[in-house]
């Protein structure tokens, strides 16, 4: 289950004051990159609910993501929709498909449950590329933002964006740690641990996962949304299953089931992002080389492997003699 | 009705050429996860790999030279990988696998792109191959021709090695019980690196005869691996008959699926798979009963 630390608290506070320092001071292009953050923060927050907490590793975000941006676009321009409610609807109809497909998938188990989450993402990413309604291969464009001049917000302005963006996330946060901390999402880490024990305690397993992972589309879906009004043009690029293997990465570099972890993961390969492909156009090959290097240290990403660190430490100041003795015969025996 | 029956042929033929382009993909990923559940998302950058190899040797010694020179190669590359990576995630959960490999095709990708830039590579059918055969009242190019014919030898060729001999029932012996063959004195570990190095040779030869059919891009071995995937779940992880049939449906389905249904076609596979993976989860052919 998760729990907040006092680490991890840290690390929130961290992260939210560098985001809101960085919204008030930066420039055009900062905020982009910011922007850019925020966004890819929201999508594997969504991925590391699911993934971290209830063992089901999808590669199908990326969809589900698109169909949040999809489902904005149509409802705003060709429904006529406010954006308000427009982005309500886009995100119902992303975790209703989530839902769909997590109540599919919830039989299948590890690399099976990676290939049917693929595959359904990859039947959206072929359906949007082909169908005329969608734009096809040339996407979307005249998105509009919601507008909020009732309460003197113009999101046109990037600084203004940005903040609605930040406050978005951390409305997600808090949404996700009160799921995960809810008798639902107990249950479903109950089920990663022992999908048996779950059952025979008379748990209905395949709602609990299509529940948890619902609602981990509807937070993909607005990341979606989002996406949508920060770049006011969509393509079916966004589907694409590379986008969802990216947010895997991130959530591995930053930690897989810690929840802040992939945040720290996501300004980490943002920023390092830009920084590189200023350098070099081969920004793949370095991330690639990143990856394998995080996965075979057998750290559990950068905040993982920070967490892990902290706590030796911890445990070695408040250890007594006793304690000591006891860990050296450990050694001993091993 | 004749011209009708021309074109059901054609169909076909596309459709058993696709299949066997597939199936030399997918027999090499499904005998390694079959025999170590490994996970080996790469295997598509190793085709892409083998195309390169085999644009770049032609340009020496001609396309011959290309189509023998490129598998080896790229299975020399597969020695290197099986040194470097993968034997040191053996142990690893399927997870870390399908994430070190996927940080392999990022790495590849550009590694190709360093080494031989981004323009797209040619590489010429030879002269022989070159022209077309007309049999049943329809004309075929011959090079398409060649593939089914290779297809059939590799499928021919494999089903005698895995069924007819020794090393092949090793083979099986370890896909259906590994630990269990451990224990008969079947050394597993030094099987996986045959079998995984035959299996990227096989991925490279398959880059090398799609190369002349394709232009050579870095990209081509990331289109190549959602259909592999596909073949291979359809049919069962780590079955050897499950590759052959995931290839002939996958081919079977794209290819008519584009003339009947043009709207549907791409749809298609991806709900067929997802219909495979509700009704029967492990693939139609799984490898252990």
């Amino acid at each position: 289950m998760f729990r907040h630390t006092a680490l991890r608290y840290a690390a929130l506070g961290l992260l939210a004051s560098a985001a809101v320092f960085q919204a008030f001071t930066a420039d055009y292009f900062g905020l982009e990159i910011l922007t850019e953050i925020l966004i890819l923060a929201m999508l594997v927050l969504a991925l590391d609910m699911v993934a971290g907490f209830g063992g089901m590793v999808s590669l199908g975000h990326g969809a589900l993501m698109g169909v949040g941006a999809y489902g904005y676009a149509l409802l705003s321009t060709m429904g006529g929709l406010a954006p308000p409610v427009a982005m309500v609807g886009a995100v119902l109809v992303s975790g209703a498909a989530a839902w769909v497909i997590g109540a599919i998938c919830a039989r299948s188990h590890g690399i099976y449950f990676i290939m049917a989450t693929l595959a359904f993402g990859q039947m959206a990413y072929s359906y949007v590329f082909e169908a005329p309604i969608f734009g096809g291969d040339d996407g979307l464009g005249g998105i509009v933002r919601p507008d909020l001049g009732a309460v003197g917000m113009d999101l046109n302005d990037s600084r203004t964006f940005v903040l609605f963006c930040l406050a978005a996330l951390a409305l997600v946060y808090a949404a996700a740690v009160v799921i995960l901390q809810s008798g639902l999402g107990r249950s479903m880490t109950g089920v990663m641990h022992n999908e048996q024990r779950m059952r025979a305690l008379g748990l209905t397993v395949w709602r609990v996962k299509a529940d948890v992972f619902g609602l981990s589309g509807m937070i993909a879906g607005l990341s979606g949304v989002l996406a949508a009004q920060h770049i006011l043009y969509i393509s079916p690029g966004l589907l694409s299953w590379t986008v969802s293997g990216e947010a895997l990465v991130v959530v591995i570099l930053g930690g897989l089931g810690t929840l802040v972890g992939p945040l720290v993961g996501a300004a980490a390969f943002v920023v390092l992002k830009h920084e590189i492909s200023a350098l070099t156009t081969y920004w793949h090959l370095v991330v690639g080389v990143i990856l394998i290097a995080v996965v075979m240290s057998r750290a559990n990403g950068i905040f993982g492997w920070i967490e892990a660190r902290s706590a030796q430490w911890g445990a070695r100041r408040s250890a007594d003699p006793l304690h000591i003795s006891q860990t050296e015969e450990a050694r001993s025996d091993a | 009705m004749a011209i009708d029956l021309g074109f059901w042929t054609l169909q076909a033929l596309n459709a058993l050429q696709l299949s066997m382009l597939l199936f030399l993909l997918s027999i090499g990923l499904t005998v390694i996860f079959g025999l170590m559940h490994f996970v080996n998302l790469a295997h598509g950058a190793l085709y892409a790999l083998g195309a390169y190899f085999a644009a770049w040797l032609a340009a020496y010694g001609g396309f011959w030279l290309a189509f023998l020179l490129a598998p080896v190669a790229v299975a020399g590359v597969g020695v290197l990988l099986y040194s470097g990576l993968i034997k040191r995630m053996r142990k690893s959960g399927p997870m870390a696998q399908v994430l070190v490999t996927f940080g392999l095709i990022f790495a590849l990708l550009d590694l190709t792109r360093i080494f031989w830039g981004d323009l797209p590579q040619v590489l010429d059918a030879p002269a022989m191959l070159d022209g077309r055969l007309a049999f049943f009242g329809i004309e075929y190019p011959t090079y398409r021709v060649f593939i089914i014919v290779l297809g059939l030898v590799v499928l021919a060729a494999l089903a005698f090695v895995l069924g007819r001999t020794q090393i092949g029932a090793m083979i099986r012996a370890g896909v259906d019980n590994d630990a269990m063959a451990a224990c008969l004195g079947i050394n597993v570990e030094k099987l996986f690196f045959v079998v995984f190095c035959v299996g990227c040779a096989l991925a490279g030869l398959a880059g090398a005869v799609a190369a002349p059919l394709l232009s050579v891009t870095p990209e081509m071995g990331l289109q190549i691996l959602i259909p592999t995937l596909i073949v291979i779940v359809i049919g069962g992880l780590g079955s050897l008959k499950g590759a052959i049939a995931g290839s002939l449906i996958y081919g079977v389905v794209q290819t008519f699926g584009a003339v009947l249904a043009p709207q549907l076609a791409s749809v298609l596979i991806y709900a067929l798979l997802a219909a495979v993976l509700v009704i029967k989860p492990t693939g139609l052919f799984p490898a252990k009963g």
